[in-house]
């Protein structure tokens, strides 16, 4: 196993050793690092660009932007905070029938099947991790939409676009991408563990329970978070199903009710007519793309969470 | 929004048509064929809508105004010294339709008063307007859209007067259609060449006096279906050289056919 370097106790300019300096006359070097200042450029460039762009909303309607929850662009309210809850209202949703569901799912694969078995039920997963999300929204309008508008009727859905649809469908979007990720990281857990578990008695069960869940759990923990960031970005399947309906802040925003009425996200309405219709118009635009600027933090607070934890994770081991 | 499209021909004068955005996207594809089938030159531009159109007809500053409404008596009184002459080629026409199950149960019209009730309190029931007990959805139409515009200006006067509200939305015909027909308690703003009379049903308009106009090929015609605006063209006096040429042709099949793809009533629909 690769020793890690402890960086964190040596000055930052530690990291530029006269080895270091050396192969940086290697052409190879050279290429990479050009690219990586290219690939940064570019994504300093775009939130940048982002930002400025979105500055008149910040302006006109300062932190009302995020703490208002009343959109109407013919009156120039821009309050996005129904579009935040929205946006995270469904996240949540996807995570907690994806999580429980991907990892029992991992389990089975990782410690129960048999080789041959699980190499082709992995195939299958990740294959379907890959279909595109305009299939999954039109499932999602087909089945879906007609199921919860039923089925949640008695707790006070009045029709089949809610918040609870879009989470849903969310949430059979990003399960293969948890069960094949907590696969991988139950893969990884120590061998080892695992047998001394055994050797001392211990239930197959048990033996996962106490000795590779427990390894496996940072991994898991960052598979859900990518996940989580997948969800808040998904625009399309979202816009087909959520309702599009604006101003949704509910008055108490853990109680259940809001979830199976219409809501809005920020990707669906980004995803909307109103981008066309805000060009040309400064203010319109920067609301819009100050709704670019709060998805882009969140779904970067995901990654940056999840990778945190995967290093977290190889360094305590 | 103001472009211009010029084609260069052997003609020396290039038609000059102007006004209306509804309008312009059939106008110039009708040109676009006649530039290229008859060598027909021309200029297009939406500078002041249905308003400037007419009054660049009456000016004389353009050859053919579009418009989606009728010259007004201001219209009319600008272009005092003129003849305007209108030509009708198709009408854009906006239904309300209801879910089978409200239509089932005996809503067959609304009043203006009812609509702008309906559209500013979301969560009211059916039961209120003599329906059945079960919560009225509506889906708005999204509000960049000319079936939107049409509804805020019968209900509120300008676009500009209708307030903030919060209803689900939905955008293309086929949505509106869909969504309506698989969701009980619905009502929507569709353009009325959608209606089947199948999938979703469309209301009457029940006026001040109590009498209930449908958007029927009969009143649409005689203009008394209020939720509703001609497309026309308009020009000084009859309309005559390549102005003649450009009026012939959209009330021809062809014309008609554009007029129908870009999701308005063509005349035969319109019962004109």
């Amino acid at each position: 196993m690769p020793q890690s370097i402890p960086i964190q106790d040596s000055p930052p300019w530690a990291i530029l050793t006269a080895a270091r300096l050396r192969r940086l006359r290697d052409p190879w070097a050279i290429f990479a690092g050009g690219m990586l200042i290219l690939i940064g450029a570019l994504f300093l460039s775009a939130a940048t660009a982002v930002l400025w762009q979105s500055l008149p909303v910040w302006r006109h309607a300062g932190t009302d932007f995020i703490m208002n929850a009343e959109w109407f662009y013919r009156r120039e309210l821009f309050g996005a905070a129904a579009m935040i809850y929205g946006s995270a209202a469904v996240s949540a949703i996807a995570l907690l029938v994806a999580v429980p569901l991907g990892v029992l799912a991992a389990i089975c694969l990782s410690e129960y099947l048999p080789a041959r078995l699980r190499w082709s039920v992995k195939v299958l997963v990740e294959s379907l991790a890959a279909v595109p999300s305009v299939v999954y929204g039109l499932l999602g309008v087909l089945v879906l939409r007609e199921w919860v508008g039923v089925a949640f009727e008695p707790f006070g859905a009045w029709t089949g676009d809610t918040l609870l649809t879009a989470g849903l469908l969310l949430a059979l979007m990003v399960l293969p991408l948890v069960v094949t990720l907590s696969d991988d990281a139950l893969q990884a857990a120590g061998v080892n563990e695992r047998e001394a578990a055994r050797g001392l008695g211990l239930t197959r069960a048990e033996a996962i329970l106490h000795a590779a869940l427990p390894q496996a759990w940072p991994g898991i923990v960052a598979a859900s978070l990518l996940a989580l960031g997948r969800a808040l970005g998904e625009t399309i399947a979202v816009f087909l199903v959520v309702g599009r309906m604006d101003s949704q802040l509910p008055e108490r925003i853990f109680s259940g009710t809001p979830l199976v009425e219409p809501g809005q996200t920020l990707t669906s309405k980004l995803g909307g007519p109103e981008t066309h219709l805000a060009m040309g118009n400064a203010l319109h635009w920067g609301a819009i793309m100050g709704l670019c600027a709060v998805l882009f933090a969140m779904t970067s607070l995901c990654v940056l969470a999840a990778r945190a934890l995967q290093t977290r994770w190889r360094d305590g081991k | 929004m103001a472009w211009a499209v010029s084609v260069s021909t052997a003609r020396a004068e290039p038609l000059r048509v102007q006004g209306s955005t509804t309008v312009n996207p059939i106008v110039t594809e009708a040109l676009e064929i006649l530039a290229r089938e008859n060598g027909l030159d021309f200029r297009i531009d939406t500078l002041g809508g249905s308003a400037g159109g007419i009054r660049a007809a009456g000016s004389g500053t353009a050859d053919v105004g579009m418009a989606s409404k009728w010259p007004n008596e201001w219209d009319r009184q600008t272009a005092a010294t003129v003849d305007l002459h209108t030509t009708v080629i198709g009408m854009d026409a906006v239904a309300l339709v209801v879910s089978a199950d409200v239509w089932e149960a005996g809503i067959r019209s609304l009043s203006r008063e009812d609509i702008r009730r309906i559209y500013e309190n979301p969560g009211l029931r059916w039961s209120e307007f003599g329906g059945p007990d079960r919560r009225i959805v509506f889906f708005n139409k999204e509000s960049g859209r000319g079936t939107w515009s049409v509804f805020a200006e019968w209900v509120y006067g300008t676009t500009d007067n209708a307030p903030p509200v919060s209803h689900p939305e939905v955008g293309a015909n086929e949505e509106v259609r869909t969504k309506v027909s698989r969701t009980r308690g619905a009502i929507s703003q569709l353009s009325a060449s959608w209606v089947d009379g199948e999938a979703v049903f469309a209301l009457g308009i029940g006026d001040e006096s109590g009498e209930v106009i449908h958007p029927d090929a009969d009143s649409l015609a005689r203009g008394r279906y209020p939720l509703s605006r001609p497309l026309i063209l308009v020009t000084d006096g009859k309309p005559t050289g390549a102005a003649a040429e450009l009026t012939q042709f959209l009330l021809g099949p062809c014309g008609q056919d554009l007029v129908r793809k870009h999701g308005y009533l063509g005349l035969e629909e319109a019962g004109l």
